[in-house]
């Protein structure tokens, strides 16, 4: 354990009391944003390893995100979807659903805040309106089941809910999903995240495997998909599976790493269909992880994520670890196809 | 009578005298002043008062009175002499008559002297009058005092005294109008002096002219006073000018200015204190030296613009990167520029136009060094084309020739490349016509090749024998006959075809030199030898037959040739592989890295053909499941191999498998037996890998064509088959973390192992996420049920 943190990278100070339930890096910063079981929302600066603010919220926040530099978004289990503007201290409720909010994004596309939650809903907002949420509501849509993940790129919205459904949408033209789709894994969706290329995205299960899969409905578009085990265990002859809490994607090399409750972090080439590395075992659970916006910095949560309910576990630990160029680029092929 | 005589010459004497008037009176007071001593006798009194009685009461006290009586008495005292001593009457008148002449004597230079001082007096107020119009006139100014003859102010001294003080004040007043010339004057020489810088001139004027110092004249000289000092600021401000307008210009050329300016007058060297020269010839000198400037100024202007249009030139020509264009920025932005805008200082330095230079002549240089590396593409560019379409280069020489001539520098590079480029498009448009020939040369090579592995495939007495890739070989040796017996119609039409083209340009129809109708005519009798080759072997063979089969009969059953051949058959099965010019990837041929155990997989065997054949199917039946879509491990290489149209299901599955394989062998290169043998284990176990996975996906297959409605029976139907991973290298040590390692996408039916939060297998059962767990999250019921109503 002392020489864990060297391995791991800098743990910041200060750390949530409980569970962390995501983190975020800035657009424009290394700042990081993290929301906790513990009702709080943190806001750190990585590279200084520096707490610069801190919001207490009603109930354990479930997801935050970045507005721009200086404000940001949370999600609450008390219903409450907030704006947080951190130089001034100051939160506002944008609105509330009628369940826990279980996430929430921000569309630089559309400027609007999208949330999901557990009352089976999905939740545009309008975050320059004023307070109250007549004016702050954009729309509201149905969803099969209760929302567990969220992810956009550019006017693409994929919505994974409880049911093994993927619904993915237009930001333009929210009436209907533009695809209904069933997961491709059996199991539980843990996390959804988009290529950085837009053209799909990756689905990450409980049972340890992850779907890769592509907008395009068409026979070659499709035929592209495949999925992969990963966070497992072999002992006395029997996989242990554990779930894949967190995926998140290099924003230069188009790579992604995922984060499991083994502890581990698995960086993955989806092109070349390889593993390009593993880091060493984190004391518990990968519950977020998040690339800086050069790639330079990956923000690792080590935080029990309570699957298997309550029980004594490590402290919760955030890890900020400088990613080394191998770690992360792409291989390219030693033996390119001899041309015929 | 003597006595009376005397006495009236005497008293005429007195009568004359009296007769005088006032010089009587001043001889008589003379007389007084004579130290006589009186004695005046009665008898004399008588004397005198029988004459003048009146005269003698009246003035008692009167000197002349007193002198006529000294004098009579001292006649009476000479008549007392004379009597004593007898004087003669004679005598007596004689001394008498001297004595009165005498006294003539004395009055008349007295007369003399008294007029000769009135004389003088009238000079001096004359010379005081004169004087005093003089001044008055010199200063321009009405005489004070004008003397009236007739009105004359009494005595001649009284005059006199009246007109000095004047004369003393207007000479005063004139010595003061004097000292203003003066002072004026000495200005004004001292500006001309400035001005015109000749000492002699202005000496005349120092002297004050006298005769003309009135007010007019000093105003006169103020205005001329002013006009010099206006001319002076003038200059001073043209000379100022001049010096500005050469500073800049000394400023652009790099000049040293205070030595320019030195040189033309050492006074202009020092700024703005002490007076600079401002004479004419000064400015001239400046103004030369400005003209000198300028034209030295538009010449190196002329020579920098020469230069930064030959600079823009080769930076367009050499795409030049910006940053290093920028350096001489600001020389192109002055290309156009004319004399008076290029004020930057240094701009025209000599210094700078060096620097120029010097960068005109290393661009030059470089433009050189690429054109000769243009020159020298081009020309593998040309030898490419050649190459390519089996020309000879024809003068290669000349190329060579030309390349020493432009590193010589006796040629221009652009002249050459023009040259070569101009050989380039001739040779293309040969190329051109020569295409359609080519590809039929082209593929009569290809027929020849497949003719001689045709020949090669019959002479193996094993061919027939069933073995991996037996009827990709058969299916080859077939399509090879068909060629072969098209080869004679081929040729000949290739011929036919190369004579109209011959013939069309009268000209050889050259392949890599050799004539092309030569090289088929070449083939055309080898063909006829082989032919005739062929029919000698079979003859022969047919007897070697009959040979044989009377030995048996003879002496029993030999071995058969066939199993001695046994050994050749896999070198040879590569062989027909590199025959069709592609790289074989033959199962033997794959090196196992030593480095990387995971790589076993990339074997390829049939066995995974087939699989993939099967998955193929599987694929078709759009199962939802998720084991359909992973990437199968049989290579599309592998159905390649096969000849099979089969689609590539297994996505880059295929690159990642050959990513893994460093090393393949190149055909005919010998296999080392420990790194063959190795693989051929490993092969074997991955055959038995594979057959065991495919047991299991066919059982899987099995359940799902069945059961797949239920997915938890799959679940139990799987629970054995999953410990699959345990013999395949697919789970990486967590020990070499840089070494990437293939995503596990390998099929395998997803049964949770032993999934951390066992999920709820009753389908009554809602699923919760950890988070819902946590936060105690329970879906209402009722509005469970709506949901379920609606949908």
């Amino acid at each position: 354990m002392a020489a864990l943190p060297l391995v791991a990278g800098r743990e910041l100070s200060s750390p949530p009391s409980d569970g962390i339930s995501n983190l975020r890096f800035s657009n424009h910063s290394d700042h990081l944003l993290v929301s906790s079981w513990d009702k709080s929302v943190r806001l750190y600066d990585a590279s200084a390893n520096v707490l610069r603010g801190e919001f207490m919220h009603g109930g354990p926040v479930l997801d935050c995100c970045f507005h721009d530099d200086s404000s940001g978004f949370s999600a609450g289990a008390d219903n409450t979807v907030r704006r947080l503007v951190f130089n001034l201290g100051k939160e506002d409720i944008l609105g509330r659903h009628d369940a826990p909010v279980r996430c929430i994004e921000y569309s630089y596309a559309t400027g609007q805040v999208i949330t999901g939650s557990w009352d089976k809903t999905l939740k545009c907002w309008d975050p320059r309106g004023a307070s109250g949420q007549e004016r702050t509501l954009v729309g509201t849509y149905a969803q099969p089941e209760r929302v567990y993940s969220l992810s956009l790129y550019g006017n693409r919205l994929v919505v994974a809910t409880a049911g093994r459904n993927v619904n993915v949408y237009d930001l333009r033209n929210m009436s209907q999903p533009e695809q209904r789709r069933e997961s491709s894994l059996k199991y539980q969706t843990r996390c959804v995240r988009c290529y950085p290329n837009g053209t799909g995205y990756a689905l990450s299960s409980v049972e340890g495997r992850v779907a890769m899969e592509f907008f395009d409905l068409s026979d070659s578009g499709q035929s592209k998909k495949y999925a992969f085990k990963c966070h497992r265990k072999s002992e006395a002859g029997r996989d242990i599976v554990y779930p894949v809490n967190a995926i998140a994607f290099h924003p230069i090399y188009g790579t992604f790493a995922t984060g499991g409750c083994d502890g581990y972090v698995n960086v993955w080439d989806g092109n070349n269909k390889k593993r390009l590395y593993q880091y060493s075992k984190y004391p518990t659970s990968i519950a977020a992880l998040s690339f800086s916006r050069d790639g330079r910095l990956l923000a690792v949560a080590s935080s029990y994520t309570f699957e298997e309910g309550d029980k004594p576990h490590e402290p919760d630990a955030i890890f900020v670890r400088s990613v080394n160029e191998v770690e992360v680029k792409p291989k390219p092929k030693a033996y390119p196809t001899p041309a015929s | 009578m003597p006595t009376l005589s005397t006495w009236q010459i005497f008293e005429s004497c007195v009568t004359t005298v009296t007769g005088g008037g006032s010089i009587i009176f001043s001889i008589t007071n003379r007389i007084v002043s004579f130290p006589f001593e009186i004695q005046i006798p009665h008898r004399s009194l008588d004397l005198f008062s029988s004459t003048d009685s009146v005269n003698m009461s009246k003035v008692q006290n009167d000197p002349l009175l007193q002198v006529e009586t000294t004098c009579g008495s001292l006649l009476y005292e000479l008549q007392i002499i004379w009597d004593e001593v007898g004087e003669s009457e004679t005598e007596r008148d004689k001394m008498l008559l001297e004595l009165e002449r005498e006294c003539l004597e004395v009055y008349r230079r007295k007369v003399d002297q008294a007029n000769r001082c009135r004389a003088q007096l009238r000079q001096a107020i004359a010379d005081a009058e004169a004087d005093l119009a003089a001044i008055c006139s010199a200063m321009g100014e009405r005489p004070v005092h004008i003397r009236q003859s007739d009105q004359s102010l009494g005595s001649l001294k009284e005059e006199l005294r009246a007109i000095l003080p004047q004369l003393e004040e207007m000479q005063k007043r004139k010595c003061d109008r004097r000292n203003q010339f003066v002072e004026v004057l000495e200005q004004i020489q001292k500006i001309s002096n400035e001005i015109h810088m000749c000492s002699e001139y202005t000496l005349s004027r120092t002297i004050v002219d006298e005769t003309d110092l009135s007010l007019r004249k000093l105003d006169e000289l103020h205005r001329e006073l002013q006009a010099l000092q206006k001319e002076k600021s003038d200059r001073l401000k043209h000379v100022l000018d001049l010096l500005n307008t050469l500073n800049s210009l000394c400023l652009v050329l790099g000049n040293d200015f205070k030595e320019t300016v030195i040189e033309v007058h050492p006074s202009l060297g020092n700024d703005y204190e002490g007076t600079k020269n401002m004479s004419n010839e000064t400015i001239e000198q400046l103004t030369t030296a400005i003209q000198r400037l300028r034209e030295i100024k538009i010449k190196r202007m002329q020579r920098l613009q020469d230069l930064a249009t030959s600079m823009l030139e080769l930076w367009n020509l050499m795409d030049t990167p910006i940053e290093e264009q920028q350096m001489f920025q600001n020389v192109t932005c002055n290309i156009a520029a004319s004399e008076h805008e290029i004020m930057e200082a240094n701009m025209l330095s000599v210094d700078f136009i060096n620097q120029v230079e010097a960068e005109v002549s290393r661009l030059d240089e470089l433009k050189a060094s690429k054109m000769k590396e243009l020159v020298l593409k081009k020309r593998t560019e040309l030898e490419e084309i050649c190459r390519k379409t089996h020309l000879i280069p024809e003068s290669d020489s000349v190329v060579e020739v030309a390349i020493e001539a432009i590193e010589s520098g006796a040629v221009d590079p652009a002249c050459v490349l023009e040259q070569i480029e101009l050989q380039i498009a001739k040779v293309k448009e040969e190329a051109f016509s020569r295409k359609e020939i080519l590809e039929k040369v082209e593929k009569w090579l290809a027929a020849c090749d497949e003719e001689c592995w045709l020949e090669e495939y019959n002479r193996d007495e094993n061919r027939y024998n069933a073995g991996r890739g037996a009827h990709l070989t058969l299916k080859r040796a077939e399509k090879a006959r068909a060629l072969v017996g098209k080869l004679p119609g081929m040729v000949e039409a290739l011929a036919s075809k190369t004579t109209a083209w011959e013939n069309e340009r009268g000209i050889e129809f050259s392949y890599d030199g050799i004539r092309l109708l030569s090289m088929l005519e070449e083939y055309t009798i080898l063909r006829l030898e082989k032919e005739e080759e062929r029919k000698r072997q079979r003859d022969q063979k047919k007897l070697q037959g009959q040979l044989m089969a009377e030995q048996e009969a003879r002496f029993g059953s030999k071995p058969s040739p066939m199993k001695l051949q046994n050994g050749k058959k896999g070198p040879r099965l590569s062989t027909g592989g590199a025959s069709t010019r592609r790289l074989s990837v033959g199962g033997t041929m794959l090196q196992t890295p030593k480095a990387d155990p995971h790589s076993i997989k990339s074997t390829p065997n049939t066995r995974q053909a087939k699989k993939s054949d099967r998955l193929h199917s599987i694929e078709q039946l759009k199962h939802p499941r998720d084991d359909a879509c992973p990437a199968l491990s049989a290579g599309g290489r592998d159905s390649d191999i096969a000849g099979l149209p089969l689609r590539n299901h297994s996505l880059n599955a295929v690159n990642a498998r050959e990513v893994e394989s460093p090393m393949k062998r190149k055909p005919f290169l010998p296999i080392s037996s420990t790194e063959s043998s190795k693989s051929h284990t490993i092969t074997n176990v991955m055959d038995d890998l594979n057959r065991k996975q495919n047991e299991i996906l066919q059982k899987t297959l099995k359940s799902n064509n069945s059961q797949f409605s239920t997915p938890s029976k799959i679940l139990s139907a799987g629970e054995e088959e999953n410990w699959t991973p345990k013999a395949m290298p697919i789970h990486m040590p967590p020990t070499p973390l840089t070494v990437s390692v293939p995503m596990q996408t390998v099929m395998t039916p997803a049964h949770p192992p032993i999934p951390y939060n066992r999920v709820e297998e009753t389908p009554e059962e809602i699923e919760y996420s950890f988070e819902e767990k946590r936060a105690g999250f329970v879906l209402p019921r009722t509005t469970h049920l709506k949901t379920l109503i609606q949908v």
